[in-house]
């Protein structure tokens, strides 16, 4: 503290000019080490902050004249109100991990600097050209890159092996399509005297709600809830109404709880037994290895007319507001950060999906996943990943969608009129974007 | 018996007690989770022999005892300064007759009005260019001017009698031995209901911790609860989830239990809620 007062008493009186000499040493010693400051949110178990801060330290050995602060945010909603409130107190960071659907909050601000323009070399452009297009969907506006793919995620089906025989049903084969989804999941209903003591299935309808009608929607044929400029939602079409009725089903069907399935209990619930299957993030995977005392399997996404997912997860930005300097350095670190080998043994660690196809071709890539197979489970869907719902003003935008799923799932109004209020409400907020 | 009470009170009574057992349930549910296994945390009628598992992983995942620290330093630290400001303004806006008083107390109390969650950017902005972001005065340093704390002695003050004040300078105290002995006994209820407020807010404050801080050693415990608390895209750890809420709050509720007698009186002295 007494240092930091010192230090800024100092540079006052180096402005006025009283002491040009000082002036002179803090420069130089300055020029050794240029320090980055990296804002990033954790989200899932098993420590990943103690990873990021043990990659930075390894990043400063090799690169001693660079070194990377890294500052743990919380949450991704914590850290997106740390690096706006850091930019307009002007302290911006040098970059972050951040959602990779903050994209147009982070745009209306003008806060990001476009990673395209780093990208001189022809290495450079053919390391950019080597993320998953499924990843990258999500950290472009249009045609320009703003975000490089780094803890992303999608949506799996976890089952229990065990119910599955219980219920004389092949473990080895999970359901495939809807309708095999809503069969299986009604035989794996157990009742105990007129009480359900394990569910077919629990999609959490809470928190990420959008993103699991996402999933129902883009495996029709693609089709998404949102162009890919962040101006228009399709929460009307009929599309979109076809994948909530048969979300809802499921629920009439008694083989899903009533009302909502909340994000936060589904994993327990599935680990304690009392629901057979769930949809929810491969973040989870080793969090359910480890903790599961049954066999499980991992599979895809049933499919409609396609397989499909919707991607999530954080992305690096780098911010403008600092030196083209700084900018590049912090470019330089996110592609070291992104090495194949750093990508697969970050996927390894933490049960992220690796970004990079040409990550999975690498030795301890392999070894693991002869060792634990379902970990190529989300990679082969990604070939079926599509964009998570980004827009301007997402907040407000994904609130209406939540609404309309949460008033349908606790039966207080019907699909349709639910998601035309819906699109209505994101009609309003977006038109000034437009 | 029965006859004595009136079914009005008997009403009264069946709310109040209804009222009560909606405040205590979730207190009551998050203390048996945190000494719950973790295997049967959710179930809701489980019997299990209390275990300390909960509270101990809590204490190895995330470093509680600096957190506690840190809140600690900053409550005590906020409070502190709170008061001796505090006593002082409230002192000068009740006895001195000085020119534009009046406006000037007006114009204080109108910071009542302005949420602190509005002043965050540019206190933030000021911190930063003064160096002070990501330190523990930092933290402290916006709240140590109190409008409420000055508006709650200054209306203490007044109801004091003027000529205890005349007597001890007829006695030859001077004016801060007049401050100490005269009026400081005199508020301390005032001092308690107002320590309250502040202790709680500072307890529970979140935001501007957040914006503020940068390393894990300088985060008071909301901070390190809602981190520990909301890191859950795999899903809560009720258990764990419990124990470190129960943690938090446990300070503050056994403050409460043994100061409850003056917190009480304190309300009813000085009205405010």
């Amino acid at each position: 503290m007494f240092k930091k007062v010192m230090a800024f008493a100092l540079a006052g009186m180096m402005m006025t000019g009283v002491m040009g000499t000082g002036a002179v040493t803090a420069e130089a010693a300055n020029d050794d080490v240029m320090e980055l400051t990296m804002y990033f949110p954790v989200s899932v178990g098993g420590g990943p902050d103690a990873l990021i801060d043990a990659l930075c330290e390894e990043y400063h050995e090799e690169n001693p004249n660079v070194k990377v602060t890294p500052v743990y945010a919380g949450s991704y909603a914590d850290t997106r109100t740390k690096v706006q409130a850091a930019i307009k107190g002007g302290n911006t960071p040098d970059l972050a991990i951040m959602f990779s659907i903050d994209l147009y909050s982070l745009l209306s601000m003008d806060a990001i600097a476009d990673i395209d323009s780093f990208c001189t070399t022809d290495a450079d452009k053919e390391w950019l050209n080597g993320f998953y297009d499924g990843f990258m969907m999500n950290s472009r506006d249009g045609e320009t890159t703003y975000g490089i793919p780094w803890q992303r995620s999608t949506i799996v089906l976890y089952y229990n092996k065990d119910a599955f025989e219980a219920a004389g049903l092949d473990p080895e084969q999970p359901p495939k399509t809807w309708d095999e989804l809503r069969e299986d999941a009604k035989k794996l209903t157990v009742t105990e005297n007129g009480q359900v003591t394990q569910y077919g299935i629990q999609i959490p309808s809470d928190g990420y709600a959008y993103w699991m009608l996402q999933t129902f929607c883009v495996q029709q044929d693609g089709f998404n809830l949102m162009n890919d400029t962040g101006t228009e939602t399709y929460y009307d079409d009929e599309r979109t109404a076809k994948g909530l009725e048969f979300w809802k089903s499921l629920a009439d069907d008694g083989s899903m709880p009533e009302g909502i399935v909340a994000w936060a209990t589904t994993p327990s619930d599935f680990l304690e037994g009392k629901t057979a299957m769930m949809y929810h993030t491969t973040g989870n995977l080793t969090n359910v290895k480890n903790n599961a005392d049954f066999n499980f399997g991992v599979a895809m996404l049933p499919a409609d007319e396609s397989y499909g997912s919707p991607t999530g997860g954080g992305n690096f930005y780098i911010f403008k507001g600092v030196s083209e300097e700084r900018q590049q350095a912090a470019f330089d670190f996110i592609k070291w950060m992104t090495d194949d080998e750093r990508v697969a043994q970050w996927s390894i660690d933490t049960g992220y999906v690796a970004t990079r196809p040409s990550a999975y071709d690498t030795e301890r890539m392999k070894t693991y996943a002869e060792d634990f197979p379902y970990c190529l489970v989300a990679r082969d869907q990604l070939e079926y990943g599509y964009a998570e719902l980004s827009t301007y003003n997402q907040a407000e935008v994904q609130k209406a969608i939540d609404d309309a799923i949460s008033y349908v799932m606790t039966g207080q109004q019907d699909v349709e009129s639910a998601l035309a209020t819906a699109q209505q409400t994101a009609d309003g907020i977006l038109q000034a974007y437009r | 018996m029965i006859k004595n009470v009136k079914i009005g009170t008997l009403f009264y009574r069946t709310v109040m007690w209804i009222l009560l057992a909606l405040c205590m349930i979730p207190l009551l549910w998050v203390i048996r989770t945190a000494f719950m296994p973790t295997s049967k945390a959710l179930d809701l009628f489980a019997v299990a022999v209390p275990t300390l598992d909960n509270i101990r992983h809590v204490f190895e995942t995330v470093p509680f005892l600096q957190y506690y620290g840190n809140t600690l330093l900053i409550t005590v630290l906020v409070l502190g300064v709170q008061l001796v400001l505090v006593t002082l303004a409230g002192y000068a806006f009740a006895r001195l007759d000085f020119y534009g008083s009046r406006v000037l107390f007006v114009v204080f109390l109108a910071q009542m009005m302005i949420a602190p969650e509005v002043l965050i950017l540019p206190n933030y902005s000021l911190m930063v260019k003064l160096g002070l972001n990501d330190t523990r005065i930092g933290i402290a340093l916006p709240f140590f001017a109190s409008a409420m704390g000055t508006l709650i002695v200054r209306q203490t003050i007044k109801t004091i009698p003027i000529e205890l004040e005349e007597a001890a300078k007829v006695e030859g105290a001077s004016f801060l031995q007049v401050l100490w002995h005269v009026y400081v006994p005199l508020l301390k209820p005032a001092f308690v209901s107002f320590g309250m407020i502040s202790v709680s807010y500072q307890w529970n404050n979140f935001l501007w911790p957040l914006v503020m801080t940068d390393s894990v050693g300088k985060r008071p415990l909301s901070l390190g609860l809602a981190m520990f608390a909301m890191s859950f895209e795999t899903g809560a750890q009720w258990s764990d989830v419990s124990a470190a809420t129960f943690l938090v709050c446990a300070p503050l509720l056994i403050l409460f239990i043994v100061f409850q007698k003056q917190f009480i009186e304190s309300f009813v002295h000085s009205g405010i809620k």
